[in-house]
Protein backbone atom coordinates (compact mmCIF):
# COMPACT_ATOMS: atom_id res chain seq x y z
CA UNK A 1 0.00 0.00 0.00
CA UNK A 2 1.51 3.10 -0.71
CA UNK A 3 2.46 5.57 2.17
CA UNK A 4 2.23 9.56 1.95
CA UNK A 5 4.71 12.06 0.60
CA UNK A 6 6.53 13.37 3.62
CA UNK A 7 6.96 17.27 2.53
CA UNK A 8 9.02 19.18 5.01
CA UNK A 9 7.00 22.40 6.56
CA UNK A 10 7.13 25.38 5.91
CA UNK A 11 9.82 26.13 9.30
CA UNK A 12 12.30 23.55 8.05
CA UNK A 13 12.17 25.14 4.57
CA UNK A 14 12.14 28.82 6.39
CA UNK A 15 16.09 30.37 5.40
CA UNK A 16 17.40 33.35 4.88
CA UNK A 17 17.59 33.83 0.76
CA UNK A 18 19.81 35.72 -0.95
CA UNK A 19 17.93 38.91 -3.05
CA UNK A 20 20.20 39.47 -5.11
CA UNK A 21 19.83 39.81 -9.58
CA UNK A 22 21.61 37.84 -11.70
CA UNK A 23 24.44 40.38 -12.95
CA UNK A 24 25.73 40.34 -9.42
CA UNK A 25 25.42 36.66 -9.18
CA UNK A 26 27.69 36.36 -12.22
CA UNK A 27 29.88 39.38 -10.99
CA UNK A 28 30.61 37.62 -8.26
CA UNK A 29 30.31 33.95 -9.56
CA UNK A 30 34.41 33.19 -10.03
CA UNK A 31 35.30 34.41 -6.43
CA UNK A 32 32.10 32.48 -5.15
CA UNK A 33 33.21 29.37 -6.72
CA UNK A 34 36.54 29.78 -4.89
CA UNK A 35 35.13 30.83 -1.39
CA UNK A 36 32.00 28.74 -0.87
CA UNK A 37 34.01 25.91 -2.31
CA UNK A 38 33.12 23.67 0.93
CA UNK A 39 29.39 23.98 1.05
CA UNK A 40 28.72 24.01 -2.14
CA UNK A 41 30.52 21.09 -2.91
CA UNK A 42 28.88 19.17 0.06
CA UNK A 43 25.53 19.87 -1.11
CA UNK A 44 26.08 18.80 -4.44
CA UNK A 45 27.52 15.72 -3.70
CA UNK A 46 24.14 15.02 -0.87
CA UNK A 47 22.24 16.30 -3.46
CA UNK A 48 23.73 13.81 -6.33
CA UNK A 49 23.99 10.67 -4.21
CA UNK A 50 21.01 10.98 -2.11
CA UNK A 51 18.43 11.59 -5.38
CA UNK A 52 16.36 13.29 -2.79
CA UNK A 53 16.09 17.05 -2.17
CA UNK A 54 14.66 16.67 1.34
CA UNK A 55 16.99 15.18 2.59
CA UNK A 56 19.91 17.57 2.26
CA UNK A 57 18.03 20.72 3.14
CA UNK A 58 20.60 21.56 6.03
CA UNK A 59 23.47 21.41 3.45
CA UNK A 60 21.11 23.76 1.42
CA UNK A 61 21.55 26.13 4.65
CA UNK A 62 24.81 26.07 4.79
CA UNK A 63 25.39 27.21 1.26
CA UNK A 64 22.59 30.02 1.68
CA UNK A 65 24.60 31.17 4.79
CA UNK A 66 27.96 31.08 3.01
CA UNK A 67 26.52 32.94 0.05
CA UNK A 68 25.26 35.51 2.71
CA UNK A 69 28.85 35.77 4.02
CA UNK A 70 30.29 36.02 1.15
CA UNK A 71 27.87 38.96 -0.04
CA UNK A 72 28.37 40.88 3.60
CA UNK A 73 31.85 40.25 3.43
CA UNK A 74 32.19 42.16 -0.61
CA UNK A 75 29.82 44.74 0.65
CA UNK A 76 31.58 45.46 3.73
CA UNK A 77 34.90 46.05 2.11
CA UNK A 78 34.73 46.20 -2.01
CA UNK A 79 30.66 47.48 -2.55
CA UNK A 80 31.66 50.49 -4.69
CA UNK A 81 34.21 48.47 -7.42
CA UNK A 82 31.75 45.63 -7.45
CA UNK A 83 28.81 47.92 -7.94
CA UNK A 84 30.41 49.21 -11.21
CA UNK A 85 31.51 46.06 -12.37
CA UNK A 86 28.27 44.43 -12.09
CA UNK A 87 26.27 47.28 -13.58
CA UNK A 88 29.00 46.73 -16.47
CA UNK A 89 27.68 43.40 -16.87
CA UNK A 90 23.79 44.47 -16.47
CA UNK A 91 24.42 46.59 -19.52
CA UNK A 92 24.30 44.12 -22.16
CA UNK A 93 21.31 41.02 -22.64
CA UNK A 94 24.03 37.94 -21.58
CA UNK A 95 25.66 39.59 -19.28
CA UNK A 96 29.50 38.81 -21.20
CA UNK A 97 32.00 39.05 -19.16
CA UNK A 98 34.43 39.89 -21.77
CA UNK A 99 33.24 43.47 -22.03
CA UNK A 100 33.85 44.53 -18.80
CA UNK A 101 37.52 43.54 -18.15
CA UNK A 102 38.80 46.59 -16.95
CA UNK A 103 36.01 46.79 -14.14
CA UNK A 104 36.59 43.47 -13.36
CA UNK A 105 40.40 44.07 -12.84
CA UNK A 106 39.69 47.05 -10.72
CA UNK A 107 37.18 44.85 -8.58
CA UNK A 108 40.06 41.87 -8.56
CA UNK A 109 42.76 43.76 -7.20
CA UNK A 110 40.18 45.72 -4.69
CA UNK A 111 39.58 42.37 -3.15
CA UNK A 112 42.81 40.83 -3.27
CA UNK A 113 43.91 43.78 -1.21
CA UNK A 114 41.39 43.84 1.22
CA UNK A 115 40.62 40.33 1.83
CA UNK A 116 43.21 38.27 0.38
CA UNK A 117 40.90 36.63 -2.50
CA UNK A 118 42.75 35.44 -5.38
CA UNK A 119 40.47 34.98 -8.33
CA UNK A 120 40.99 31.15 -9.58
CA UNK A 121 42.46 30.83 -13.10
CA UNK A 122 41.28 29.58 -16.14
CA UNK A 123 39.85 25.59 -15.55
CA UNK A 124 40.30 25.54 -11.87
CA UNK A 125 36.48 25.57 -11.34
CA UNK A 126 35.40 22.75 -13.45
CA UNK A 127 38.13 20.27 -11.47
CA UNK A 128 36.64 17.11 -10.46
CA UNK A 129 37.14 17.33 -6.67
CA UNK A 130 36.94 14.80 -3.88
CA UNK A 131 34.39 15.71 -0.90
CA UNK A 132 35.00 14.64 2.20
CA UNK A 133 31.34 14.26 4.51
CA UNK A 134 30.85 12.30 7.67
CA UNK A 135 27.38 11.83 6.11
CA UNK A 136 27.99 7.90 5.60
CA UNK A 137 26.86 6.58 1.63
CA UNK A 138 22.81 5.96 0.94
CA UNK A 139 22.71 2.51 -0.01
CA UNK A 140 19.93 1.63 -2.40
CA UNK A 141 19.32 5.72 -3.32
CA UNK A 142 16.90 4.37 -6.04
CA UNK A 143 14.66 2.35 -3.01
CA UNK A 144 14.82 -0.31 -5.43
CA UNK A 145 13.17 -3.89 -4.61
CA UNK A 146 15.00 -6.52 -4.04
CA UNK A 147 16.25 -7.78 -7.38
CA UNK A 148 15.38 -11.25 -8.23
CA UNK A 149 17.54 -14.34 -7.91
CA UNK A 150 19.78 -15.63 -10.68
CA UNK A 151 18.82 -18.45 -12.91
CA UNK A 152 19.48 -21.63 -11.69
CA UNK A 153 22.57 -23.45 -12.98
CA UNK A 154 21.20 -25.49 -16.82
CA UNK A 155 22.30 -29.12 -15.28
CA UNK A 156 22.26 -31.81 -18.15
CA UNK A 157 24.14 -31.95 -21.81
CA UNK A 158 23.03 -28.79 -24.08
CA UNK A 159 22.77 -29.98 -27.88
CA UNK A 160 21.36 -27.58 -30.82
CA UNK A 161 17.55 -28.61 -31.84
CA UNK A 162 16.66 -31.50 -33.64
CA UNK A 163 15.36 -30.67 -37.06
CA UNK A 164 16.67 -26.41 -36.56
CA UNK A 165 14.60 -24.06 -35.56
CA UNK A 166 11.31 -25.64 -36.67
CA UNK A 167 10.14 -22.31 -37.79
CA UNK A 168 7.53 -22.91 -40.42
CA UNK A 169 9.79 -24.44 -43.56
CA UNK A 170 12.94 -23.80 -42.39
CA UNK A 171 14.89 -26.60 -41.00
CA UNK A 172 17.47 -24.94 -40.05
CA UNK B 1 45.38 80.85 -108.18
CA UNK B 2 47.15 83.42 -106.86
CA UNK B 3 50.07 83.32 -105.16
CA UNK B 4 49.10 84.91 -102.51
CA UNK B 5 50.08 84.63 -99.05
CA UNK B 6 46.89 83.15 -97.53
CA UNK B 7 47.22 82.24 -94.29
CA UNK B 8 46.60 78.28 -94.06
CA UNK B 9 47.32 75.18 -91.62
CA UNK B 10 50.58 74.16 -92.57
CA UNK B 11 52.62 70.97 -90.93
CA UNK B 12 55.72 72.52 -88.75
CA UNK B 13 58.83 73.02 -90.90
CA UNK B 14 61.19 70.37 -91.15
CA UNK B 15 58.10 68.09 -90.73
CA UNK B 16 56.33 66.18 -87.96
CA UNK B 17 58.61 63.91 -85.24
CA UNK B 18 58.89 59.94 -85.66
CA UNK B 19 55.33 58.45 -84.96
CA UNK B 20 55.58 54.87 -82.99
CA UNK B 21 53.28 52.94 -84.45
CA UNK B 22 54.63 49.37 -83.37
CA UNK B 23 52.65 47.38 -80.45
CA UNK B 24 53.42 48.50 -77.08
CA UNK B 25 52.39 45.58 -74.44
CA UNK B 26 55.18 45.76 -71.76
CA UNK B 27 55.74 42.98 -69.45
CA UNK B 28 55.06 44.00 -66.27
CA UNK B 29 53.20 43.04 -62.64
CA UNK B 30 53.88 39.84 -60.52
CA UNK B 31 54.49 36.68 -62.71
CA UNK B 32 51.47 34.12 -61.99
CA UNK B 33 53.17 31.73 -59.25
CA UNK B 34 53.96 34.53 -57.28
CA UNK B 35 50.17 35.99 -56.92
CA UNK B 36 49.19 32.16 -56.35
CA UNK B 37 51.79 32.48 -53.73
CA UNK B 38 50.40 35.74 -52.63
CA UNK B 39 46.97 34.67 -52.63
CA UNK B 40 47.76 31.70 -50.48
CA UNK B 41 49.64 33.33 -48.34
CA UNK B 42 46.88 36.31 -47.29
CA UNK B 43 44.66 32.88 -47.25
CA UNK B 44 46.97 31.22 -45.13
CA UNK B 45 47.15 34.41 -42.63
CA UNK B 46 43.67 34.29 -42.54
CA UNK B 47 43.42 31.22 -41.17
CA UNK B 48 45.93 31.66 -38.52
CA UNK B 49 43.92 34.27 -37.32
CA UNK B 50 40.81 32.90 -37.27
CA UNK B 51 42.00 29.75 -35.03
CA UNK B 52 43.44 32.13 -32.80
CA UNK B 53 40.20 34.35 -32.49
CA UNK B 54 38.72 30.81 -31.89
CA UNK B 55 40.51 29.60 -29.27
CA UNK B 56 40.33 32.90 -27.67
CA UNK B 57 36.52 32.13 -27.78
CA UNK B 58 36.55 28.81 -26.89
CA UNK B 59 38.43 30.22 -23.49
CA UNK B 60 35.95 32.93 -23.09
CA UNK B 61 33.44 30.27 -23.05
CA UNK B 62 34.71 28.40 -20.65
CA UNK B 63 34.84 31.45 -18.27
CA UNK B 64 31.22 31.91 -18.88
CA UNK B 65 30.27 28.24 -18.20
CA UNK B 66 32.73 28.35 -14.89
CA UNK B 67 30.36 31.10 -13.75
CA UNK B 68 27.39 29.10 -14.19
CA UNK B 69 29.43 26.08 -12.39
CA UNK B 70 30.34 28.15 -9.50
CA UNK B 71 26.31 29.44 -9.24
CA UNK B 72 24.89 25.92 -9.32
CA UNK B 73 24.48 24.75 -5.86
CA UNK B 74 23.14 27.90 -4.69
CA UNK B 75 20.50 27.85 -7.87
CA UNK B 76 19.61 24.25 -6.91
CA UNK B 77 19.13 24.81 -3.31
CA UNK B 78 16.71 27.55 -3.70
CA UNK B 79 15.03 25.37 -6.77
CA UNK B 80 14.40 22.52 -4.46
CA UNK B 81 12.86 24.67 -1.57
CA UNK B 82 11.33 26.23 -3.58
CA UNK B 83 9.61 23.25 -5.11
CA UNK B 84 9.11 22.03 -1.30
CA UNK B 85 7.40 25.32 -0.17
CA UNK B 86 4.62 24.63 -3.56
CA UNK B 87 4.44 21.00 -2.30
CA UNK B 88 3.72 22.06 1.00
CA UNK B 89 0.90 24.49 -0.01
CA UNK B 90 -0.70 22.50 -2.21
CA UNK B 91 -0.55 19.93 0.78
CA UNK B 92 -2.55 21.83 2.83
CA UNK B 93 -4.59 23.12 0.18
CA UNK B 94 -5.60 19.57 0.06
CA UNK B 95 -6.17 18.89 3.59
CA UNK B 96 -8.83 21.81 3.63
CA UNK B 97 -10.17 21.19 0.04
CA UNK B 98 -11.10 17.45 0.62
CA UNK B 99 -11.94 17.50 4.11
CA UNK B 100 -15.49 15.74 3.58
CA UNK B 101 -14.38 13.62 1.19
CA UNK B 102 -14.91 9.96 2.74
CA UNK B 103 -11.81 7.55 2.65
CA UNK B 104 -9.43 10.08 1.04
CA UNK B 105 -5.72 9.94 2.67
CA UNK B 106 -4.61 13.62 2.20
CA UNK B 107 -1.06 13.51 0.78
CA UNK B 108 -1.30 9.83 -0.40
CA UNK B 109 1.67 8.91 -2.34
CA UNK B 110 0.56 8.02 -6.27
CA UNK B 111 3.60 5.65 -6.99
CA UNK B 112 4.45 2.60 -5.19
CA UNK B 113 7.60 3.18 -4.54
CA UNK B 114 9.48 5.44 -1.77
CA UNK B 115 11.89 7.26 -3.94
CA UNK B 116 11.26 10.99 -4.85
CA UNK B 117 10.03 11.38 -7.65
CA UNK B 118 10.14 15.17 -8.94
CA UNK B 119 6.93 17.01 -9.35
CA UNK B 120 5.27 17.64 -12.87
CA UNK B 121 5.17 21.47 -13.24
CA UNK B 122 1.73 21.10 -13.48
CA UNK B 123 1.04 19.25 -10.28
CA UNK B 124 2.88 22.23 -8.51
CA UNK B 125 0.93 25.05 -10.50
CA UNK B 126 -2.43 23.04 -9.69
CA UNK B 127 -3.96 25.30 -7.66
CA UNK B 128 -2.29 29.05 -8.60
CA UNK B 129 -3.85 31.01 -10.87
CA UNK B 130 -3.98 30.26 -14.22
CA UNK B 131 -1.62 32.36 -16.12
CA UNK B 132 1.47 31.27 -13.81
CA UNK B 133 1.48 27.82 -15.66
CA UNK B 134 3.12 29.23 -19.28
CA UNK B 135 5.36 31.35 -17.57
CA UNK B 136 6.99 29.00 -15.64
CA UNK B 137 6.78 26.49 -18.92
CA UNK B 138 8.05 28.90 -21.54
CA UNK B 139 9.78 31.81 -19.53
CA UNK B 140 13.15 30.98 -20.81
CA UNK B 141 12.37 29.74 -23.92
CA UNK B 142 13.78 32.13 -26.63
CA UNK B 143 12.53 30.13 -30.31
CA UNK B 144 9.00 30.26 -31.08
Amino acid sequence: MPGSVEVPTFNDLNVEEISVSSAVLKGAAHHYGSQCDKANKEFMLCRWEEKDPRKCLNEGKKVNECALNFFRQIKGSCAESFTEYWTCLDYSNLAELRQCRQQQQAFDSCVQDKLGWERPNLGELSKVTKVDTSRPLPENAYHSRPRPEPNPVIEGQLQPAKHGSRLFFWSW
Amino acid sequence: MAASKVKQDMPPPGGYGPVDYKRNLPKRGLSGYSMLAIGVGVMCFGYWRLFKWNRERRRLQIEELEARIALLPLLQAEQDRRQLRMLRENLEEEAVVMKDVPGWKVGENVFHTDRWVAPLTEELFNLRPREELPHKRFGFLWYV
